[in-house]
């Protein structure tokens, strides 16, 4: 799993790659530091190569939309595979994010 | 499997399947499941979405274990047996550590908004949604854990 953060205009943009499955979402909790800091503003999160997720996975990404809803940003979720949008579907988190293809 | 009072010929027509894996309480072991669950789903064809569900329920049930059946600090291990015949997919997933039966937890109510959204309890969650059987017991000193899926 290799997680790239990179800055866009009006936030952030956290690139996702590979498999975000426990051992990889524990190491990437560590690196989300700057989306949470910067979660007054918007947040994508590009999924075009993110291959699985596990609920560890889905915890980061509940994390950091509960923090833009404290600071009033805005979490976008871009381009999940069809497993990864029945995970969304099995949990409900397709109501909690601005989901869309870019 | 029971194979008792079944005659060879009845045996021979179905097509069984019996693996065994076993892990050390360490989530950086997880990579050595997945493989484990695909060379099973090579082995029964299964189709890849099949598959990833399969991964992803299993991964959620050991992990559990891995954090929480052991205190902090202590070694043991987590062991997944799978059984398959035609129709049916089976693990058994079974550790030595505190007694917690994970299909008592509180089902998750996913209408939710973020805000609502309590971080954990996710896991088990899926665990649910993805196999069509999961139940508990306490045997020998033994957390068991048996998931099924029908896969015909």
């Amino acid at each position: 799993m290799i997680i790239e953060i990179k800055e866009h205009d009006g936030g952030m943009t956290a690139i996702l790659n590979g498999r975000l499955d426990t051992p990889a979402a524990v190491k990437a909790q560590q690196e989300i530091g700057p989306l949470l800091e910067n979660a007054d503003k918007e947040i994508i999160f590009d999924c075009s190569n993110l291959e699985y997720i596990s609920s560890s996975g889905l915890r980061l990404f509940l994390t950091i939309r509960k923090e833009a809803s404290v600071k009033g940003g805005k979490v976008i979720i871009e381009n999940i595979n069809d497993e990864i949008r029945k995970v969304f579907m099995m949990t409900g988190f397709f109501n909690l994010f601005e989901i869309r293809n870019a | 499997m029971e194979m008792n009072g079944r005659t060879d010929s009845e045996f021979k027509e179905e097509k069984c399947l019996k693996r065994l894996l076993t892990l050390p309480n360490d989530i950086s072991t997880i990579p050595q499941l997945s493989e484990f669950i695909e060379g099973i789903g090579e082995e029964l064809c299964l189709e890849m979405s099949v598959l990833m569900s399969l991964n992803l329920a299993l991964e959620e049930a050991v992990v559990n274990v891995m954090e929480y059946a052991y205190p902090p600090d202590v070694q043991g291990d987590v062991t997944i047996e799978a059984i398959a015949n035609e129709t049916q997919l089976k693990f058994i997933i079974s550790d030595s550590g505190t007694p917690f039966d994970p299909t008592k937890k509180e089902a998750v109510d996913t209408t939710l908004s973020a805000e609502e959204r309590p971080i954990g309890g996710l896991g088990i969650h899926l665990v649910r949604e993805i196999m069509d059987s999961v139940t508990y017991e306490y045997k020998d000193c033994k957390n068991i854990l048996s998931l099924s899926k029908n896969i015909k």
